[in-house]
């Protein structure tokens, strides 16, 4: 039985035994820099040969993809750092918001203040579950949408509510930066809008869904609430919460059919 | 151990602990590296120091007898690619020979990526003759 994959490569060992042990070292060395372990090197004999040549070589390589590999991890590193850093800042600008509504009891300037940092905290929730996640440029949308649900809901801490969320959302999608933070302003708005209009008597439900259609996505939000007022038309109305709706849809590149049926729906598809 | 020939080193060559090193009367630096030596950072900050002080006005090409080396640091190569320093050279002509000094010199060249014009060479006449060149 051939003991070494040089003995394989060469059936007739022609090779010198001596060469064939430095060659099997050669092939340990590049093994091991395989598993990333880059301590191990092939011993050099200073004799002008082959296999010196390639030692020397292999050697100087895993020289390189050591301090590669360790620039790649301190720019990883790095862009974690950065994410939690915007995270934190919005979080001040947030709580700098949430003061200053402490000053007044002008209820309409207090639900401005919570609409805007709802706003703040949909996007700070994408920079914090970046620098969680292992890899840094996406996330998991299933846990983006359940955490910025029970966040908004929260904000709004309707009393004696009943109200249940209800997902369906398909696991293991996940979209970087610049797809999430429309996603997740588009939730904000129209969970927002539900938990402010669709329930005047504090029960109902509110449904989140994500399926993948061919090659895109279609999320659909809706509420089993009381509906739009009959002479309202999204479309034209210049709520900011339904324009910031068709806005991001825009920008996602997609395509928003709102309806007011046993309930209000946005049906997005991009 | 295999024996390389050498540049024909001028008295006034100065030894450091990698190298010898001097200016050539045709305004061309050399340095030539010591039989069997590991280049390490420090030898190779070692000889920058002196090939800069032979620096007046002009930059100058500089010619790198590399037969014989054993092995170079990943700082020594960093350093004399000099991507992160103001080199008072303006082009490398290394003369390679021995098979790690082939590699060695391949692997600068592709890897490393010097700031300057670099070319090896099999011979110290062909690698002087494209210095040429480069003189002010």
């Amino acid at each position: 039985m051939a003991s070494t994959v040089f003995e394989l490569m060469a059936p007739n060992n022609k090779i010198p035994l001596s060469d064939n042990a430095r060659a099997n070292e050669v092939l340990e060395v590049i093994m091991a820099f395989a598993r990333q372990d880059f301590g191990k090197k092939v011993s050099l004999k200073n004799d002008d040969s082959v296999l010196d040549g390639i030692g020397a070589g292999v050697n100087m390589l895993g020289e390189e993809l050591q301090h590669s590999t360790i620039s790649l991890r301190e720019k990883e590193q790095l862009l974690k750092e950065i994410h939690h850093r915007v995270k934190n800042n919005m979080q001040i600008i947030s709580s700098l918001l949430s003061l200053q509504s402490e000053s007044t009891e002008d209820q309409k300037f207090i639900g401005l203040i919570r609409e805007s940092r709802n706003r703040i905290n949909s996007m700070a929730l994408v920079h914090e579950m970046l620098y969680q996640s292992d890899d840094l440029s996406k996330i998991e949308l299933k846990e983006y949408i359940e955490t910025l649900s029970s966040s908004v809901h929260r904000s709004y801490a309707l009393p004696n509510s009943d109200l249940e969320f209800v997902y369906d959302i398909e696991a293991k999608v996940h979209f970087n930066i610049d797809k999430m933070i429309p996603i997740g302003l588009i939730l904000n708005e129209a969970i927002s809008n539900s938990l402010k209009h669709a329930f005047p008597k504090g029960k109902g439900k509110l449904r989140v869904s994500l399926k993948r259609q061919k090659e895109k996505y279609q999320l659909l939000i809706s509420d089993d609430g009381i509906g739009f007022k009959k002479d309202f038309d999204p479309e034209k109305d210049s709520h900011l919460g339904i324009q910031l709706i068709y806005m991001l849809t825009e920008q996602l590149g997609g395509k928003l059919v709102v309806k007011s049926e046993g309930g209000v729906s946005y049906s997005i598809l991009f | 151990m295999v024996t390389f020939t050498i540049m024909q080193i001028p008295k006034d060559a100065i030894e450091l602990r990698g190298y010898f090193t001097w200016m050539g009367k045709d305004g061309i630096a050399r340095t030539s590296v010591k039989p069997g030596i590991d280049i390490t950072l420090e030898f190779a900050m070692e000889n920058t120091k002196v090939v800069t002080s032979f620096f007046s006005d002009k930059k100058f090409p500089i010619l790198i007898n590399s037969r014989g080396i054993k092995s170079m640091s990943y700082e020594a190569r960093r350093h004399f690619s000099a991507q992160d320093r103001d080199t008072k050279t303006n082009a490398f002509a290394i003369v390679i020979g021995s098979t790690i000094s082939r590699v060695l010199g391949n692997f600068y060249l592709g890897i490393n990526k010097p700031a300057v014009p670099t070319k090896l060479f099999d011979n110290e006449e062909e690698a002087t003759k494209w210095l040429q060149q480069f003189l002010n």
